[in-house]
């Protein structure tokens, strides 16, 4: 069964327990920071920063709104970390957790290349950039709690305002737009729904979500609907016909132009250059 | 606290003034939300910055720092004049009936009273008290009578109209008649009313005076003694409540008991003097003679006054945290324990603070960290060659790392369990303190002045073979046992005045005693069971007094003893019985012969605390600077009081030298409103959270938030250094400008709020300068609590940024 | 033919030679200190300047290789033979220099060859990967038949010889693959990219840029080796190759006019937004302009001429993947992305290899064609001219 966290933003007073015990459970360690004016330092998810909450003041009129958002890795339905990443060190589990096979599995085979980091439509995956031996980082949907323990991810025990639900995706799914249709000051979309092919982390809102640094829309127009391997599966299933359907169309173009071609002796046609 | 959070479930409209509980008390805000979710309960917040409680809340009144009695008073004015209170709840539970003195008087700021000795004021009290024949108080239960309390109050606070209230508050008036209407919809029966307050109310110069406001409005909404409802005090250290029950405070001993002093010599004086006839406080003597007991075994006798002789008796001076530091700062304090706490930056006016440290000879730290206080001897900018003070620093275990109890805000005594090992040679203030005591009479042993007390004190908490001393026996003495055979007591209900039982504090009384059914002791049970569905779970840990969770619980039924609201019973009369869904705050059984008392003797004794058994609206005795609260500007405020013309609590706490600089009235080198805040990433002075690495990484500096107008008109861009000073001193900081902080209309004048968060010292990983370098040395004259959240300051962009 | 070696330090040659040291040395210390050290990556930009200049352009400018081959020895095009080796070589040498360059980038380099055996087909990464690799070792093959012939090794060069039209086919379809697929690889930035650039046709434009900058690059560096060398350009192969380019650039420039419109994105070229400027540079300087030139004889015909047009077109292609890798990413990635002094002498370095290791090559193989002597004579005023550009 494919879990999910259902994030209530509505609900979140940016307490930040979730991303201490984050870092608690993972044995992540901390830097210096400097000052953020929003009081979300370190500001975007890192190596050693999982989960951070994101602090948004909105002014409407004379009325204030303060939104706070955890961010963390979507854990995609169709990841495109995973299908970007050529030694297939991220995996999609049936649990739903993206998992990074190195850290996780012990499989060693990642190569360092960041295409995954590219690859992210969220700008998940960080990089250990000050490590000789680098591994990629992120958010692990606490895998081995959720596969070993049956724990529910620590940032969701620790929430003390029930902003964070853990669940079957699709009953998820259901609460949210049941919370949305009971309650009209919520905005009419769940985002993870839809968004690149689905996610498995979802969230609702009362301010709209653009406001709250989610993207909504790239250059005009709404954000791909469509999982990013969908995109590139479509270019790469060609691979095979071009290979041999090319080859096969210049052997056939050699095979012809070459009886009209006399013959050289290259050895006569070239020599060493001797003035250099 | 007098519910608990969990309760907070069945509020209807919370009001949160001078609170921020989902930086402070995280907590809070799970069972709001619940509220909220379950049974669309409305949240207003009061604060002087659009907090991230305030980003939850239903309405957002904004409030100039230090006006909150014109506030709360406007809301009371509100509901009389609309007939909004709670009319039989304030008849029959309150002193609203009470006649008063006809000297009793108010005239321009002040009461009838006031006294002054050689510059200092002071009140006596003599015209405030009761009418009374005989021994019974003279009472109107039509309130008609011009000198009942309802008819005093109701002139006192006609004064507070909407318009005043705003002009003083610089809250604006739409908003603020939307607060009035939604709190004063809780006037009614069966809607419950939550007031929430912290330090937004009490650290000024009439925090006491904040505090006793928030406690009429509630009485006048009857939402006290109510699921749902209650004065809810945000409690601050995570065993503050433990604390103060164990008397931290000067001038009391253990259980809330007030500290004899040099008028009651004697134990006959004290129970003259400190033992009321009415009350619960009528059973004090039981209460001493047993805590002396607890103290000093068999050599209390009653021959020999239970030793009360040996008590040290308080001569009445001042003796809070800030005289204890003017004194230091005079040389008259030789030696100092810096025992979990960290003045060097928590204190007020802390710089000087950390002067006075360095007139002492010694100081003894007991900490987790070298905090700025432990290491205020090479501080930034001093040569430690000269300082003089020997300083120790003796490593503690922190609460994760011993065993013990700590009382949450919802006097819940619970029980923690020690979850890992003290690092190094870090040893639980138990075995330092029990050390020490043992170094002390061995000392004595050798001679001295009055050396009985130490010699004869029971101190048996060794267990043969171990280090560590027996915690449990310490609790045992505490909960109270049978001289004869040590018997662990359940209820201070048994505790006597002939010496046969002993108990250390009585409002622990039961604590200890082990649940029949769980076999564990009271305050390590953890039941989730909640028959009522009203989250009481009587059988999770212990609350005091007597495992009460909602104080006052006579006052949710009427006299009748039918619950005003069926649907939260927690006492009900059936006719016959009372039904006790939680522990009864009232004689409803007779101890001989167990008979139930009928509901109308309690109905006239629903604050059993109290000596005239009511609750007060008026109070004629238990406060310094007034029978009823009156607005006062903070001692440094921007402009003049506009509701008369006593400017400041003329009975205000302040102190000498340097301690006494303030800057006066509408001050043009100090234009703006400093106050000052919490964070959630850090705790207090910062000492513990300054050295967690991921809590430095999530809020690493020291900043102060202005006004996005301010900003501009300063020229100063996010995360600039400004420089923010008052008369005492100057900060260099981060600036954060943010809307959440936006100039208040005062008088029809704007006047900018500054945010300062006081976190911040030299020490730690991530070190910032310190907010109480600012702060004036001036408090409440009940609490002594200084006036760290009201005071005047200017800000300038940092030279050569 | 003799079997002895010689390569002559020029001062010139030495300055490179000090380059490709200090570049050594900075790769050393990406290696100890981990890449955050010496470059001013980030996760914002996980991708700098040797992936997007040094691998996608080394690759790119290595085109050369497999568009000559095409024509050479699938079209049998006899009079493109004299350019046809010389081609070969610049293209070997950078993918040699585009793996080097992908050798430091990757992270966990020691795993290098762990996608040899783990595969994450379903990654336009794995494709390239691949491909790259093979053609590689394709062209050492190809190169091997050179080498034997120069070592007199006659029977390996026979093997060799046997196998070539296999290799040939494979040479070309193995580089239109990865070049296509290179540009794949930025189809995952859909929503990132500006839509200037990013376009389900990507593989096509990076493909069909790549091949028609082949002929470009070999007249280019055709025209410098013969300076430095003191030989005559063979200018009358450059003047024909030009007519490939100049058609292959008319399609391109439809194509991406097109695509534009049915996306319906063209407006975004004229926003006047900094993207739409750098955007039309690429259209206007380095492929509209070339195109005029090639088809205006007049220029066509002169030697300057045809440099220059066929330098547009090479610093085009570089231009326009800077822009893919750069330009376009900017305003989705946020941060800012400038290299390092490292990063900087790291890519000098490895392109002052590729000179060092194109002269020593040519010196001692035979790639260059054999000149006649009045050539030769002809020839004397260039190699004043060539040492100019050595020194
Ligand atoms: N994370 C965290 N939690 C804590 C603590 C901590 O340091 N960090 N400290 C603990 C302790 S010891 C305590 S006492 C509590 C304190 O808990 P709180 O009292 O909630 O904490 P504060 O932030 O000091 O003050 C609360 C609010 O009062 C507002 N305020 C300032 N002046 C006024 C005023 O004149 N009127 C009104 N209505 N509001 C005003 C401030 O803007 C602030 O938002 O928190 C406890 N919990
Ligand atoms: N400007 C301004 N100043 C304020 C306030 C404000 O709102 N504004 N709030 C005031 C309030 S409400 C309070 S309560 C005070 C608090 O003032 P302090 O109590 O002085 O400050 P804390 O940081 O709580 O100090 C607690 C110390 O105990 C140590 N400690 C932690 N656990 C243990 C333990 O188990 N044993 C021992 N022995 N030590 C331990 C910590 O390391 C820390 O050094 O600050 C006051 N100061
Ligand atoms: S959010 Fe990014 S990192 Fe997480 S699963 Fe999706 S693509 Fe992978
Ligand atoms: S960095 Fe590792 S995980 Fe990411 S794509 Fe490359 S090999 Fe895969
Ligand atoms: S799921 Fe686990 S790893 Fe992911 S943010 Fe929550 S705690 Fe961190
Ligand atoms: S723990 Fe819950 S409330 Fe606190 S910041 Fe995280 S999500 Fe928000
Ligand atoms: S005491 Fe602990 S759990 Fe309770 S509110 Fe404070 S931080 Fe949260
Ligand atoms: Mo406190």
């Amino acid at each position: 069964m494919s879990k999910g966290v259902l994030v209530d933003v509505t609900r979140c007073i940016g307490c930040k327990s979730c991303a201490v015990s984050c870092k608690t459970w993972n044995d992540l360690p901390s830097k210096t920071s400097t000052f953020t004016n929003n009081w979300d330092s370190p500001g975007k998810v890192t190596a050693d920063a999982w989960t951070i909450i994101t602090s948004f003041v909105i002014e409407q009129g004379d009325q204030i709104k303060w939104r706070f958002v955890k961010r963390q890795c979507m854990h995609c339905n169709e990841p495109a970390c995973e299908s970007a990443c050529f030694t297939h060190s991220f995996v999609k589990t049936k649990e739903g957790a993206v998992i990074y096979k190195p850290t996780e599995l012990k499989q060693d085979y990642c190569v360092g290349c960041r295409y995954c980091m590219i690859a992210c439509p969220f700008g998940i995956p960080s990089f250990q950039w000050d490590k000789a031996f680098p591994y990629v980082q992120k958010c692990r949907f606490c895998y081995d709690r959720m596969k070993e323990q049956g724990l529910q991810p620590a940032c969701v025990t620790s929430c003390p305002t029930q902003t964070l639900l853990f669940g079957d995706r699709d009953k998820l799914l259901k609460e949210a737009w049941d919370r949305i249709n009971r309650d009209q000051r919520y905005v009419k979309h769940v985002y993870g729904e839809k968004e690149y092919g689905g996610t498995s982390w979802l969230y609702i809102s009362d301010v709209p979500f653009d406001k709250i640094g989610f993207r909504t829309e790239a250059y005009g127009k709404p954000v791909s609907q469509k999982s990013i391997p969908s995109y590139t599966w479509d270019v790469l299933k060609w691979t095979p016909y071009i290979f041999f359907g090319w080859g096969a169309i210049l052997t056939a173009m050699r095979a012809y132009t070459k009886r009209r071609a006399q013959v050289h002796d290259e050895s006569e046609l070239y020599e060493p250059e001797k003035k250099g | 606290m007098t519910n608990s959070f969990t309760d907070y479930k069945n509020s209807d409209v919370f009001l949160m003034i001078g609170a921020n509980p989902a930086e402070n008390h995280p907590q809070v805000m799970r069972f709001a939300g619940i509220a909220a979710a379950k049974r669309g309960a409305k949240i207003i917040v009061v604060d002087p910055r659009f907090t991230k409680t305030a980003a939850k809340a239903d309405i957002y009144a904004p409030i100039r720092p230090g006006t909150d009695i014109a506030f709360l008073y406007g809301i009371m004015n509100y509901a009389i004049e609309n007939n909004l209170y709670f009319h039989d709840y304030v008849v029959n539970y309150t002193n609203a009936s009470f006649l008063v003195s006809p000297e009793y008087g108010f005239s321009d700021g002040l009461f009838t009273g006031l006294t002054e000795k050689d510059g200092n004021f002071s009140y006596d009290t003599k015209t405030w008290q009761y009418q009374t024949d005989g021994a019974n108080i003279k009472k109107d239960p039509t309130l008609q009578d011009p000198q009942c309390v309802f008819q005093i109050l109701k002139r006192h606070v006609s004064r507070y109209d909407i318009k005043t209230v705003c002009n003083i508050t610089g809250t604006p008036e739409d908003v603020y008649r939307k607060v009035c209407e939604l709190y004063c919809s809780t006037g009614k029966p069966d809607k419950a009313g939550n007031l929430l307050y912290a330090m937004g109310i009490t650290q000024h110069t009439y925090g006491g005076q904040n505090v006793r406001a928030t406690a009429m409005l509630q009485l006048l909404l009857g939402n006290i003694g109510i699921a749902g409802g209650g004065v809810n005090a945000q409690r601050g250290e995570s065993n503050v409540q433990g604390s103060t029950d164990q008397a931290m405070l000067y001038h009391y001993i253990p259980g809330y008991n007030p500290c004899p002093d040099v008028n009651t010599p004697t134990l006959k004086d004290y129970i003259e003097k400190q033992v009321p006839k009415t009350s619960y406080w009528s059973n004090r003597n039981k209460f001493i003679i047993s805590m002396l007991k607890a103290w000093f075994g068999d050599k209390a006798t009653a021959e020999n006054d239970f030793c009360y002789g040996w008590l040290p008796k308080h001569t009445g001076k001042d003796h809070s945290h800030m005289a204890i530091f003017q004194a230091m700062a005079e040389g008259k304090i030789k030696g100092f324990f810096a025992w979990g706490q960290n003045p060097a930056v928590g204190g007020p006016l802390a710089s000087r603070t950390r002067d006075a440290l360095a007139k002492l000879d010694w100081m003894v730290g007991v900490d987790l960290f070298e905090t700025e206080t432990v290491s205020f001897w090479k501080r930034p900018g001093v040569n430690p060659a000269d300082i003089k003070t020997e300083v120790f620093l003796l490593p503690t275990a922190m609460s994760y790392e011993k065993e013990g109890t700590v009382a949450n805000s919802s006097r819940w005594i619970q029980w923690r369990w020690k979850a890992v090992e003290p690092p190094g040679e870090a040893k639980s203030d138990l075995w330092i303190a029990d050390r020490i005591f043992k170094a002390i009479r061995k000392e004595y042993q050798a001679g001295g002045k009055f050396t009985d007390p130490i010699l004869n004190m029971v101190w048996d908490y060794d267990v043969p073979g171990h280090d560590e001393p027996d915690i449990m026996k310490v609790g045992r003495e505490m909960n109270g046992y049978l001289v004869a055979d040590g018997s662990l007591l359940d209820s201070f209900a048994k505790l006597k005045e002939d010496g046969s039982t002993a108990c250390g504090v009585w409002i622990y009384a039961g604590y200890m005693f082990v649940d029949p059914a769980l076999k564990v002791p009271a305050c390590q049970r953890r039941s989730r069971e909640d028959k009522t569905g009203l989250g009481l779970f009587p059988k999770w840990s212990f609350a005091w007094p007597a495992n009460r969770r909602i104080v006052y619980n006579r006052c949710s039924a009427d006299p009748a003893g039918k619950p005003w609201d069926p649907a939260k019973t927690l006492v009900a009369w059936d006719g016959t019985q009372w039904i006790t869904n939680d522990v009864p705050d009232f004689g409803f059984k007779d101890a001989n012969t167990g008979a139930f008392i009928p509901p109308n003797i309690s109905a006239s004794n629903c604050f059993i605390m109290n000596t005239e058994g009511v609750g007060r609206l008026f109070a004629p005795t238990g406060m310094k600077d007034g029978p009823l609260p009156e607005h006062y500007e903070p001692i440094e405020s921007p402009v003049k009081n506009l509701i008369s013309k006593q400017q400041n609590n003329p009975v205000a706490a302040r102190y000498k030298g340097d301690f006494a600089k303030v800057a006066h009235t509408a001050s043009p080198e100090f234009p703006y409103i400093a106050t000052t805040h919490r964070l959630v990433e850090h705790y207090q002075s910062g000492a513990v959270t300054r050295n967690c690495p991921t809590l430095a990484e999530f809020m690493p500096e020291m900043f102060a938030t202005i006004s996005p107008g301010l900003a501009k008109k300063l020229g100063v861009k996010p995360g600039d250094l400004i420089v923010v000073s008052t008369v005492r001193g100057e900060i260099t900081c981060k600036a954060n400008v943010l809307p959440i902080v936006k100039p208040l209309k005062v008088n029809g004048s704007e006047i900018e709020i500054v945010g300062l968060p006081w976190h911040w010292g030299y020490q730690g990983l991530a070190p910032g300068s310190t907010a109480n370098d600012l702060t004036p040395f001036v408090g409440d004259p009940n609490t002594m609590i200084p006036e760290y959240k009201a005071f005047l300051c200017n800000v300038k962009k940092a030279s050569g940024h | 033919m003799e079997r002895t070696w010689s390569f002559r330090f020029t001062p010139f040659r030495f300055i490179l030679g000090i380059i490709v040291v200090v570049a050594v040395v900075a790769a050393v210390m990406r290696f100890v200190f981990g890449l955050g050290a010496v470059t001013n990556l980030s996760d914002e930009w996980p991708w700098g300047l040797w992936i997007g200049f040094d691998l996608l352009c080394g690759i790119a400018l290595a085109g050369g290789g497999f568009s000559t081959a095409l024509i050479v020895h699938v079209l049998h095009r006899e009079k493109y033979l004299p350019i046809a080796r010389a081609a070969l070589l610049t293209s070997l040498i950078g993918y040699i220099i585009a793996l080097v360059s992908l050798f430091l980038d990757i992270g966990r380099w020691f795993n290098f060859w762990r996608p040899f055996f783990y595969w994450g087909y379903h990654s336009v990464l794995f494709e390239v990967f691949w491909c790259i690799s093979l053609y590689t070792m394709v062209q050492v093959l190809e190169f091997g038949e050179i080498f034997f012939e120069k070592i007199r090794c006659a029977p390996l060069q026979k093997i060799l010889h046997f196998f070539m039209p296999f290799l040939l086919i494979l040479g070309i379809v193995l580089p239109s693959l990865h070049q296509s697929s290179l540009g794949s690889l930025y189809i995952v930035t859909i929503d990132r990219l500006n839509p200037l650039w990013w376009s389900m046709l990507l593989p096509f434009f990076f493909v069909w840029s790549a091949f028609f900058l082949g002929p470009a690059m070999v007249t280019f560096e055709g025209t410098l080796a013969a300076r430095s060398y003191g030989r005559a350009p063979e200018l009358p192969v450059f003047q024909s190759l030009t007519k490939v380019t100049l058609w292959m650039m008319i399609i391109y420039l439809l194509v991406k006019i097109g695509d534009l419109i049915y996306r319906n994105e063209l407006g975004r070229a004229f926003n006047g937004s900094f993207e739409s400027n750098m955007f039309l540079i690429e259209m206007v300087v380095f492929v509209i302009a070339p195109i005029v030139m090639y088809a205006t004889p007049s220029i066509r015909t002169n030697l300057r001429g045809v440099v220059t047009a066929s330098f547009l077109v090479v610093a085009g292609v570089v231009f326009n993947r800077m822009n893919v890798v750069f330009t376009g990413m900017a305003d989705a990635a946020g941060g800012h992305y400038f290299p390092s002094m490292w990063e900087w002498i790291i890519t000098a370095g490895m392109w002052s290899a590729l000179i060092l290791a194109y002269c020593f090559v040519v010196e001692n193989f035979p790639i260059l064609p054999k000149e006649d002597l009045e050539h030769h004579e002809g020839g004397k005023a260039h190699i004043e001219a060539g040492k100019s550009i050595h020194a």
